[in-house]
């Protein structure tokens, strides 16, 4: 394995970390201030890849239909988990954890099934969009410029999300609830409209990430629980409702999954299990989370 | 200290119905055809993994996203102990909640140290664990392609036998169930359902009996695994799959988590509207999936639930009448 | 009989309780009372085994009980009931002082018998004892919350514990339904030769049955004595003078 070779899966293992941070730190925005695991986070994402392909091939034939379609796609999932959250969520806040998971399992099978309604089941690629479509080359080695583009957007992502926590009213809420939740409610916040505005940023980020990766590895039935699984590996490492845990989670995710694959790829998925394992053994709360 | 007569009645009534429940499934195959006798078997099979799995969700409030991972364990226990030795069926049969038994002792000690969403993770990810290794040891558990062909004693072969030795086993598990329970243990377990803190502090080493109804979970699920591999004759990786671990909890919820026989009915409604289903249309998990809201939001108890429920309102209107 | 030797605990930088010492002697009935914030449940907390101390101890009939787990501390002969109605909300009266007794008992074990042998007459007796042997069979949730702060502490009195501590067991209750419910307290604590150790809000209520005080303010010991010593306490009415402000 020469430096080229290492050089490329990390960078392979940094953008698919990049990627899935978008979806991992949605799922665990949303436990972090609901404290509900939204088993149908996949399935967002899972639209937000169906919305991506239907907008660039409605909008233009070119690939200019993709930029389109990265700022509609994500708003339209946000605006569906918005009135999900409204009509079927609202009523399930103070159920047992059982009734709040078979709730949003039950989402899962409705919004896979209303996506091969709409969309079939075969595979559907989007090409990558001008201006990144073709390669770069890394110490020699071609490397796709769109995957470049990928690696920049975790950061910008995370960027955005920090100065949102940091700085803004939401922000605060969402800090004061993610740590207290009695006291945020006796602090006078609307709760059940900051949950929704909550509950709809974490859907954007799901249709966020699963817009942008369309490009790279297309739409298709299943994706929505491949991801799903991934992001619990993701949030247990990184920590339950922490930013950076997530961040910092995605990373290590996307890295030890590459390596993972050039080692030894037939049991490379169970890698990120056996971590995920190790962490909820030996530190339950996650690398950057908090002990409850 | 004698029962109200209102509890009377109401025992009286579980044994009738008990009874007739019984009779009805004895006298089945006299009736109908082999493809339905065979689809009852699969029913009552998946009955007493989702009653397996119930005393750990009903009864001792531990919600596990990995039962699949011991129904499988026992399935290939059970089916690599037929295809590579010549040990008699009954051993090979008992070695599938033996050895699912075993690693939920393993896989238990390490999950019940959670509590939660993060017990509730863990035992998927050692059920995903489970998974990979029957899909990638190819040598030894011929991966995806499962293992198929397995030999079972010629008495059995027949649907209407294996029918009848199914039912004896699962009859007898139930039984089993039901007195662990009714029993001493089965009250501490919901009172740690309840409130795990308040059980702690009157004694009950809360972690120890999570463990123990961990395990005894897994026991019952290897058998209904055990059971399924003979009743198939064939074994496949996704017996470990999340996708089988969900229906078993839907299955519960379908018939009510805090009933015992929420399970049972569960299982018989589910796999009766997915045949029913299927043959109408490719979206069966749309209907599921409105199916179980509609459940969650109108029928809180389940099935079995409502109906208790609905027992009970007109025995006490009998009451008050009299 | 009951031993605490300079017990501390600290959440980062605040010193929840410190340096407390006491000790009761057999069959005594006290209090600890203070206003909010005190520490009183924390120290509660820390004898019962919910929380593990910084530092000190805390003997039990000269045995170190120290940071052991509640369900060790339960079978050592402690029982406490709790400021939040701690009860098993689904299950009925009669389960939930059942399952007290089949802890003890060690009966719980029992996976073949059927439960409903056990303990059917001492159960009785206990219901009956707190005034709520007519309200066996029904669901523990829905009881008046009165009655649900006395299940709670059948719930206790079901281990057969030598010392007890009730975290203000008339936490929500009416004037008079508190002073019923002490008045009862007294009656079971004094029939079974118990020793009572409770913490309580309201002084008054305090004054009638107790027969030793100590006062917490910021998580020590302030004032120990008996209720009229602590009454006219400058000290004590300072505190509760500035908090009625």
């Amino acid at each position: 394995m020469n430096l080229q070779g290492i050089v490329i899966q990390v960078l392979s293992g940094i953008s698919t970390g990049m990627v899935i941070f978008l979806i991992a730190v949605g799922l665990s925005l949303v436990f972090g201030t609901l404290r509900i695991l939204n088993l149908a986070h996949g399935a967002l994402y899972m639209l937000g890849a169906y919305l991506c392909y239907w907008i660039s091939a409605l909008i233009t034939q070119n690939a200019g239909g993709f930029w389109w379609a990265l700022l509609l796609a994500p708003i339209g999932v946000a605006l569906f988990g918005g009135l999900v959250e409204i009509v079927l969520l609202r009523r399930i806040y103070d159920r047992e954890h059982l009734d709040q998971y078979l709730l949003t399992f039950a989402l899962v099978l409705i919004i896979g099934d209303l996506c091969k309604l709409a969309w079939g089941v075969e595979y559907h690629l989007v090409p990558a969009p001008w201006p990144f479509q073709g390669p770069i080359f890394v110490l020699g080695m071609p490397f796709p410029s769109y995957n470049i583009f990928l690696i920049a957007c975790g950061p910008l992502v995370f960027i955005g999300l920090w100065a949102l926590i940091r700085y803004t009213r939401l922000g605060k809420i969402i800090r004061a609830m993610t740590y207290n939740r009695e006291m945020a409610n006796a602090l006078g916040t609307n709760v059940p409209r900051v949950y929704t505005v909550v509950f709809m940023l974490g859907c954007w980020l799901a249709g966020l990430g699963g817009t942008l990766v369309v490009p790279t590895a297309s739409a298709m039935p299943g994706m929505d629980m491949i991801v799903l699984i991934e992001c619990f590996i993701i949030i247990v490492i990184g920590g339950l409702g922490s930013l950076s845990g997530a961040f910092l989670g995605s990373l290590i995710f996307g890295l030890v999954n590459a390596f993972g694959i050039l080692v030894a790829p037939r049991l490379a998925v169970a890698f990120v299990f056996i971590l995920m394992i190790v962490v909820l053994i030996i530190r339950p709360w996650g690398l950057m989370g908090e002990p409850e | 200290m004698r029962p109200s007569t209102g509890n009377t009645e109401k025992s009286n009534l579980l044994m009738i119905g008990l009874i007739l429940a019984l009779v009805v499934f004895l006298a089945l195959p006299a009736f109908i055809s082999e493809g339905w006798i065979s689809l009852v078997n699969e029913m009552l099979i998946l009955a007493l993994a989702a009653c397996g799995l119930n005393l750990m969700l009903g009864y001792a409030g531990m919600v596990s996203f990995g039962p699949a991972g011991f129904y499988a364990v026992g399935a290939y226990a059970t089916a690599l102990i037929l295809i590579n030795t010549k040990l008699p069926f009954a051993l090979a049969f008992a070695a599938g909640p033996l050895i699912a038994g075993l690693s939920a002792i393993i896989i238990g000690w390490f999950c019940v140290r959670l509590t939660q969403v993060y017990f509730a993770l863990l035992t998927l990810a050692f059920a995903q664990i489970i998974h990979t290794i029957i899909f990638e040891w190819y040598g030894f558990t011929k991966g995806d392609n499962g293992i198929v062909d397995i030999p079972i004693p010629q008495i059995l072969k027949s649907i209407t036998h294996y029918y009848y030795f199914s039912f004896i086993i699962i009859v007898l598990s139930l039984i089993l169930l039901w007195l662990i329970i009714k029993s001493p243990f089965g009250k501490t377990l919901q009172a740690m359902r309840e409130n795990a803190q308040r059980a702690e502090s009157i004694g009950i080493n809360v972690r120890l009996y999570q463990l123990s109804t961990f395990v005894l979970s897994g026991f019952f699920l290897g058998i209904a695994g055990s059971l399924f591999c003979g009743f198939n004759k064939n074994v496949f990786p996704n017996y470990a799959h999340w996708g089988k671990s969900t229906e078993m909890l839907v299955v519960c919820l379908l018939g009510g988590i805090y009933n015992f026989f929420g399970p049972i009915v569960g299982s018989i409604v589910y796999l009766f509207l997915d045949k029913v289903i299927t043959a109408h249309t490719q979206y069966w998990p749309l209907v599921l999936g409105l199916i179980i809201i509609i459940l969650l939001l109108f029928l809180r108890g389940g099935i079995a639930g409502f109906i208790a429920e609905r027992l009970t309102f007109r025995q006490r209107r009998g009451e008050s009448a009299e | 009989m009951f031993r605490v030797e300079k017990l501390v605990k600290t959440f980062g930088g605040l010193m929840a309780v410190t340096q407390v010492s006491f000790t009761l002697e057999k069959g005594e009935i006290s209090s600890i009372i203070g206003p909010n914030g005190a520490g009183k449940t924390t120290l509660f907390n820390l004898l019962t085994g919910h929380l593990k101390p910084d530092s000190g101890t805390v003997h039990f009939k000269d045995r170190d009980i120290t940071a052991l787990s509640p369900h060790r501390i339960c079978r050592s002969g402690i029982g406490r009931s709790f400021q939040k109605t701690n009860i098993f909300p689904r299950l009925t009266a009669f389960d939930n002082v059942q399952v007290a007794l089949m802890a003890w008992q060690k009966k719980t074990r029992n996976v073949i018998q059927r439960a409903d042998r056990f303990f059917q007459k001492e159960t009785q007796d206990i219901l009956d004892s707190l005034g709520l042997g007519d309200k066996k069979e029904k669901t523990a949730g829905l009881l008046a919350h009165g009655d649900q702060r006395l299940l709670e502490i059948g719930i206790t009195l079901g281990t057969f514990p030598e010392l007890i501590l009730l975290d203000e067991p008339t936490a929500g209750m009416s004037p008079e339904e508190s002073y019923k419910t002490m008045e009862l307290i007294q009656q079971i604590v004094r029939s079974r030769n118990l020793t009572l150790l409770f913490i309580e809000h309201d002084m008054n209520i305090v004054f009638g049955i107790s027969e030793k005080v100590r006062v917490m303010h910021f998580g020590a010991i302030i004032a120990e004595g008996t209720p009229e010593a602590i009454r006219a306490n400058d000290q004590v009415q300072k505190i509760y003078l500035a908090e009625e402000l």
